[in-house]
């Protein structure tokens, strides 16, 4: 483990009893990009962009392994992506990485106009995704980048939470023509997944089954979301966590079947509240079975530097944020 | 007898001059048409256009997706009159498209997308079709594809930043097969270019990023396809040729007045202006 992978918080106080098998030894960035590494082996064709953060991305790998595919255009985001078009649109595929907040903003443009307008086939690894990128500050969270990526018409989101689901984010990404961006962490947190299980477009993993509450996250906070069940339990309350890897297109039909079963619903994410996953299914509940809805992410604020679990803490999309929003629908049934 | 400058017959000089004429007098009439669309920088860039398609780009109008074909990529998006004109005159689609510019179902599009017949690549939003081009290059010289790209900037369009993000990737990676034409008209949207962000001297910024920098009468169709054969016979790096002109040049109330960027004409204007390019036939 680099030094870059250390943990820069202490262990989570709702996780302190969670098996150790469950702690992650490298980020979702990283094992996104040994994943590309593997999957280039056999895929000679797609090339790798970078903006000079290689060494962040982990996507150094894939240039020691392929020189020849690898292009570093320095620290340029508007003009990589642009780049990335005119590759992408002579037929050859691309995958660009970076930060989320210089991808989803810096480049956002170049994203909409040239690579999802002419539904060009760019894959995008984008790290730093919510506050997981704890210690940098609000100038490198991204909180805003789902939201973002989500309106684009054409665009494809992806979240994986740990490690396995990471590195099966590429393959999905490469299953379909089109652009896709799958936000990543920068810190390892926790596994959840076996490797080998297959993460497709438009489907959900429900992560625990329970009937009298739904919990929706993606990424990080589904541990999050499992720990909240956990002690939901124990006050006889029965939570289903399902865990929305696939955020667009996502699984409408998984949420529906779920809501209606449990007759309430919790959408936790790191991400801010306005705009996110929370604002689609509450337009899905309403729309076609209304029942009583929490929403947690940051509240129309900007987040900071700090140890990860003292900002989920604060800004309210922790494990027990989690059961007090759950008990809170429940009893509104 | 053939021109002092470059190879080319004095005919063919007359001739693509000939074609500019007709690219200015179809913009002319498309715009009015649509009451919409730009004709100062589609009049300027008319010289290039005529050298370019009729002389310069290996395309096959009636197979537009060739894939050796060369490829342009009209970076200053806005000036697409005059690239919708040239490709109706090459015969890539009817005359006729091009008095659907702008309109419900029209290929022409306010701004040029990759479906429309001969186009590229999209753009119009200024700066990124430089670095989109920049792209097509880096991706055809390192696969050893056999085309050259060329790929046209506004003069104002150069104040954006990825402009010279692009222009050191190109410089990076050396790129031979690509050639980009400066449209030093001087007016940009709000005036005069010198009062809006002065650029110059922009020979030297292109050459300080790694470039090979030529300058140009932009309307004297001789050094124009001159430069041109120079831009695609080079072989140390990425080419630069700054075209010095007029914008809305070819009519005389049009030049070199900012007004002209965007506006459509009256119908007296258009009489005025259509007569006045009708004369000037050689």
């Amino acid at each position: 483990m680099s030094k870059t992978d250390a943990p820069t918080h202490a262990p989570a106080a709702s996780a302190a009893g969670a098996p150790e098998r469950m702690r992650a030894s490298i980020p979702t960035r990283r094992a996104f990009s040994e994943a590309l590494v593997q999957y280039g082996e056999t895929n000679a064709d797609f090339w790798v962009l970078e903006s000079d953060i290689g060494k962040s991305t982990y996507t150094y790998l894939f240039g020691e392994a392929y020189p020849d595919r690898y292009y570093n255009l320095g620290i340029a985001e508007l003009g990589t992506f642009a780049t990335a078009a005119g590759i992408a649109s002579s037929g050859r595929s691309v995958v660009v990485a970076g930060y989320g907040v210089f991808i989803t903003m810096r480049a956002l443009e170049a994203i909409r106009s040239f690579i999802a307008y002419p539904n060009l086939d760019v894959k995008i690894l984008s790290s730093h995704g919510g506050i997981t990128a704890a210690i940098d500050g609000v100038t490198h969270q991204a909180t805003e980048d789902i939201g973002t990526m989500s309106a684009i018409p054409g665009m494809r989101v992806l979240c994986p939470s740990d490690t396995a689901s990471a590195r099966a984010c590429v393959e999905t990404s490469f299953s379909v023509h089109g652009p896709v961006f799958t936000r990543l962490m920068r810190d390892p947190l926790f596994d959840i997944y076996s490797s080998g299980e297959t993460f497709p477009f438009g489907e959900s993993k429900t992560v625990r089954t329970g009937s009298d509450v739904t919990i929706v996250s993606y990424g990080d906070i589904v541990f999050q979301a499992l720990e909240a069940a956990e002690q939901l339990a124990t006050t006889g309350t029965s939570a289903e966590v399902i865990d929305l890897y696939s955020i667009k297109p996502y699984d409408r039909d998984g949420v529906l079947r779920s809501i209606r079963k449990t007759g309430a619903l919790v959408v936790a994410e790191n991400h801010q509240a306005r705009n996110g996953v929370g604002y689609e299914l509450a337009h899905l509940s309403l729309t076609e079975h209304p029942v009583p809805f929490r929403n947690l992410g940051l509240q129309d604020t900007f987040a900071e530097s700090g140890a990860y679990q003292s900002l989920i803490e604060k800004y309210g999309i922790s494990a027990h944020h989690i059961v007090e929003a759950a008990n809170e629908v429940v009893a509104a049934k | 007898m053939t021109s002092a400058v470059t190879g080319i017959s004095k005919e063919k000089v007359s001739e693509l001059r000939e074609h500019a004429r007709q690219i200015r007098l179809h913009v002319l009439e498309m715009v009015f048409k649509a009451q919409s669309g730009h004709i100062g920088g589609s009049f300027s860039e008319a010289d290039l256009m005529a050298a370019l398609y009729w002389h310069i780009l290996r395309v096959r109008p009636d197979e537009p997706k060739w894939s050796e074909r060369d490829r342009f990529i009209l970076s200053k998006g806005h000036a697409c009159p005059g690239l919708y004109a040239t490709l109706a005159l090459k015969g890539f689609y009817p005359i006729e498209t091009l008095w659907t510019l702008r309109q419900f179902g029209s290929p022409l599009q306010g701004h040029p997308v990759i479906k429309c017949p001969g186009i590229d690549m999209t753009t119009g939003s200024l700066g990124m079709g430089f670095a989109i081009a920049t792209g097509i290059a880096l991706e055809a010289q390192r696969s050893e594809k056999s085309y050259d790209v060329f790929t046209l900037l506004g003069d104002g369009e150069i104040n954006e930043g990825i402009i010279w993000e692009a222009a050191g990737t190109a410089n990076k990676y050396a790129l031979n097969n690509f050639v980009a034409i400066v449209d030093r008209n001087t007016v940009q949207n709000d005036g005069a270019c010198d009062d809006i962000m002065p650029m110059e001297p922009i020979d030297e910024k292109f050459q300080s990023f790694g470039w090979t920098v030529e300058k140009i009468d932009g309307h004297d169709m001789e050094q124009v396809v001159a430069a041109l054969e120079r831009g695609r016979a080079h072989q140390a790096g990425p080419y630069c040729i700054v075209s010095y002109g007029a914008k809305g040049k070819g009519v005389s109330f049009m030049e070199n007045d900012a007004y002209w960027h965007g506006k459509a004409p009256t119908p007296e204007q258009f009489e005025a202006a259509k007569k006045e390019l009708e004369e000037a036939a050689e």
